[in-house]
């Protein structure tokens, strides 16, 4: 049985090594990894979304989730959570950080940032989780561990065991940082309820 | 070593040539490309390099592989254009050692300016082609270029998608065998030097080769029939297989792995066991229009499956003949990328904004120069195009055109040079800014010539622009920095007014090799009138609310500035200090 996780951001918030991490842990895991997103000019500052498919085992196709088959969608940001919505299926999990970075355009003046974007996810046929991620990693004193934060949330949704999760951030970030993301991915956990049975 | 690595297409084609035992990797970073050859120089003992541009890099190959070295090209969709002239004359004299060009092509142009399908390439040099659908095909297919490019002594085209290159997947990964060049170069005439009276010779035994690999690809392991339900029928090849694959699991399929020569008998015994064929290929028609040039009749497809990048839902509608559904929510505002809080370019581009003056560009970060505010770059076709097309101007015009061209470091040396000369030989009053970010910024920071330092970081011979220009006779070259907005603006200014060939260097380290960060502005709102020039910087650390009057009060993120200061020397109330300083 493929689990799909879909992630949301900001180009520069760190959405690529946070699936980096997923992928890297469910192969910890021994499971099967496809995983997917697009570099280059779409990284600057522009909207960034990554997929990442699990499966203990059997084998995985298409490195792309088919639209309305997202079990978990992790939100960098509102607005980007809110455009990646579809993707996602009913009763899915939402992790949002209820975080808005608004786009140049907004900025500019010539188009309004939805002010409504968490009340619209809450909305709908989801279970939605609001983890804080950038004011956790703000209190740790490193915002750009925000990505762990709600890494840490998604590993109460995903039945990868612990080792291979923090094993996985050893693994795949700069040494001087990863007690931090260590940190800021236990704090993440506190964001959603320990799962019942 | 692990034997199971999750690798990303671009690793595990490095892989699979460090494995082949490859000596010699060339190439020009290009999205979806650019990870193959510095994944390449991590596995070590194999020579790799960033050459000047994709030709250089063939051609450099091409020596290496009379030795009998194993050689990897890499490049994007649209360096294969740029490296079709050696690879074209490459297939008639053949290679001897193991040569594999790999084409990154980029359906949907994520990255680029055109998503030609590049499988047009194979067929039209006649070379061999293969096509991995996943991490673990691009390993074993590209030991198996190398292994088909020697027994029959022709180039391999390795095509891959973005798709293929930035997925990630579980890889099997094997030991690596290494077979040693035999120096020195013997000379054999009639195969190398393609006089015409050999080139003929050649012609001829390229058709003897082509009608080999005709017969070898019938047997080939790596095209397979997949048995499945025999009412539906789905020949298809690369990432497009995997999304056939999703939606369609119990069809019965020939995937194929080699898509040039093709496995034609294959292919009419696979067309006849089922009832009804489809071919679910990305970009053109290319698998379709063969299938049925050989009269086996293929079910048609809508003709818009041929723009743009496939994926599950797309190909679940052209099979059910239903069209597919809206992706996105559409009453979000977009996200466009832009220039980088800090980045070097923008203090030219606000400069040629308030100049008022047509720009000639083309690839790079610099691109979103043409973007709101700045809206200051006016043409973008190939890489070093902007330094002829303002010679274009200025020569059908007449003299005291308000337009300039502008190109990076990089691409400067990658196609600037030539067109810089013909300026200076054809007394051209043109003006070229060279925007020397001392890196390939929008491919990942990859070092050129112009940086000094190798692919594999250690010190290069550094070319030096300035005298380079001085050289080929330009007088009036000055450099000048970027965060220096009044000096920019003037330099700029009095070249545009020059009646002959001027070049401006803006010269200043791309923020994020650097990552120099000074303190951060903040606005006084005090001070502040809300005139919203500052908002025309184009900044992504400025963001602005509205106000009660209608206006929109700026405010600084102090997370993303970098301290560059452009905005501070644009305001013209003096409202906008470094964090610290006072009034």
């Amino acid at each position: 049985m493929t689990t799909n996780v879909l992630m949301a951001g900001v180009g520069g918030q760190g959405v690529v090594t946070a699936s980096a991490v997923v992928a890297r842990a469910a192969l910890l895991a021994g499971w099967e990894v496809k995983k997917s997103e697009i570099h280059g000019m779409s990284q600057r500052g522009g909207s960034v979304v990554s997929h990442v498919r699990l499966a203990p085992d059997g084998e995985i196709f298409s490195p792309i989730i088919p639209a309305g088959e997202v079990d978990l969608l992790i939100g960098f940001e509102l607005l980007e959570t809110l455009r990646a919505l579809s993707y996602a299926r009913r009763g899915a999990h939402i992790i949002v950080d209820p975080r808005r970075i608004p786009p140049a355009p907004v900025s500019l003046g010539l188009a309004e940032y939805p002010d409504d974007a968490l009340q619209r996810i809450q909305e709908g046929d989801y279970q939605v989780h609001v983890a804080a991620g950038t004011t956790v990693a703000a209190q740790l004193g490193e915002v750009r561990a925000a990505n762990s934060v709600l890494l840490g949330a998604a590993s109460r949704l995903l039945p990868l065991p612990a080792e291979a999760w923090q094993q996985a951030l050893r693994l795949t970030l700069k040494a001087s940082i990863v007690q931090v993301n260590l940190e800021a991915f236990n704090r993440g956990r506190e964001f959603v309820p320990q799962p019942a049975g | 070593m692990e034997q199971r690595q999750l690798l990303s297409g671009n690793e595990a084609i490095a892989r699979g040539a460090w494995e082949a035992g490859c000596g010699f990797g060339s190439g020009y970073p290009g999205t979806p490309s650019s990870e193959i050859l510095p994944a390449l120089a991590e596995l070590g003992d194999c020579y790799t390099e960033w050459s000047v541009n994709e030709k250089c890099a063939l051609e450099a190959a091409a020596g290496a592989a009379i030795v009998g070295a194993r050689c990897l090209v890499t490049m994007k969709h649209v360096g294969l254009n740029v490296a079709a002239d050696p690879l074209f004359t490459l297939a008639y004299t053949g290679i001897n050692g193991g040569l594999v060009v790999v084409s990154a092509d980029d359906p949907s142009m994520h990255s680029s300016q055109n998503e030609q399908d590049n499988r047009h390439y194979a067929r039209a040099a006649k070379v061999p082609m293969l096509e991995p659908a996943s991490s673990q095909e691009a390993l074993d297919f590209t030991k198996l270029a190398f292994e088909i490019s020697e027994r029959f002594d022709t180039p391999v085209l390795l095509r891959v998608t973005t798709r293929i290159c930035h997925s990630h997947g579980v890889v099997s990964v094997g030991e690596r065998s290494v077979k040693q060049p035999a120096c020195p170069p013997q000379p054999q005439v009639a195969k190398y030097v393609m006089l015409p009276v050999h080139a003929r010779q050649r012609r001829a035994l390229m058709a003897q080769r082509v009608a080999s690999l005709r017969r070898y690809v019938e047997s080939a392991q790596v095209n397979r029939r997949e048995a499945g339900d025999p009412a539906v029928g789905i020949i298809s090849a690369g990432v497009a297989y995997q999304y056939a694959k999703e939606v369609c699991p119990g069809a019965s399929f020939l995937k194929l792995g080699m898509t040039w020569p093709l496995p034609e008998q294959m292919i009419r015994d696979f067309a006849a066991s089922v009832q009804k064929l489809y071919v679910i290929e990305e970009l053109d028609p290319y698998l379709a229009e063969q299938v049925q040039a050989m009269g086996v009749a293929v079910t048609p497809l809508p003709e818009s499956l041929q723009e743009g990048e496939l994926n599950p839902e797309r190909v679940k509608a052209a099979l059910e003949g239903s069209p597919p559904g809206p992706q996105s929510a559409p009453d979000l505002p977009a996200r466009p990328p832009q220039l980088c809080p800090g980045c070097p370019h923008r203090g030219v581009f606000m400069a040629l904004h308030r100049l008022r003056l047509f720009v000639t560009g083309d690839i790079g970060c610099y691109t979103l120069g043409a973007l709101p505010p700045l809206q200051a770059l006016h043409t973008c076709m190939c890489m070093g195009a902007g330094v002829g097309q303002i010679h274009g101007i200025n020569q059908a015009c007449g003299a005291g055109q308000r337009a300039v061209a502008v190109i990076g470091d990089s691409t400067f040396v990658h196609s600037g040079i030539t067109n810089l000369i013909n300026i200076f030989y054809n007394n051209s009053p043109s003006v070229v800014i060279i925007l020397d970010n001392a890196t390939t910024a929008m491919t990942g920071g990859q070092d050129h010539p112009g940086t000094g330092r190798t692919l594999h970081g250690g010190p290069g011979r550094k070319l030096d622009l300035a005298a380079l220009c001085q050289g080929i006779g330009i007088r009036h070259v000055q450099t000048v920095d970027p965060y220096d907005f009044k000096q920019t603006q003037a330099a700029i200014k009095a070249a545009v007014e020059r009646d002959e060939p001027s070049v401006i260097i803006a010269s200043r380290p791309c923020v994020l090799l650097s990552r120099q960060r000074g303190r951060p502005f903040v606005v006084d709102e005090e001070s502040c009138t809300q005139c919203g020039v500052c908002l025309q910087v184009g900044c992504p650390a400025i963001i602005s609310s509205p106000t009660a009057a209608g206006r929109r009060q700026p405010q600084i993120d102090p997370l993303l500035c970098s301290g560059c200061g452009l905005c501070a020397q644009v305001c013209p109330q003096d409202a906008i200090r470094q964090a610290g300083d006072t009034a």
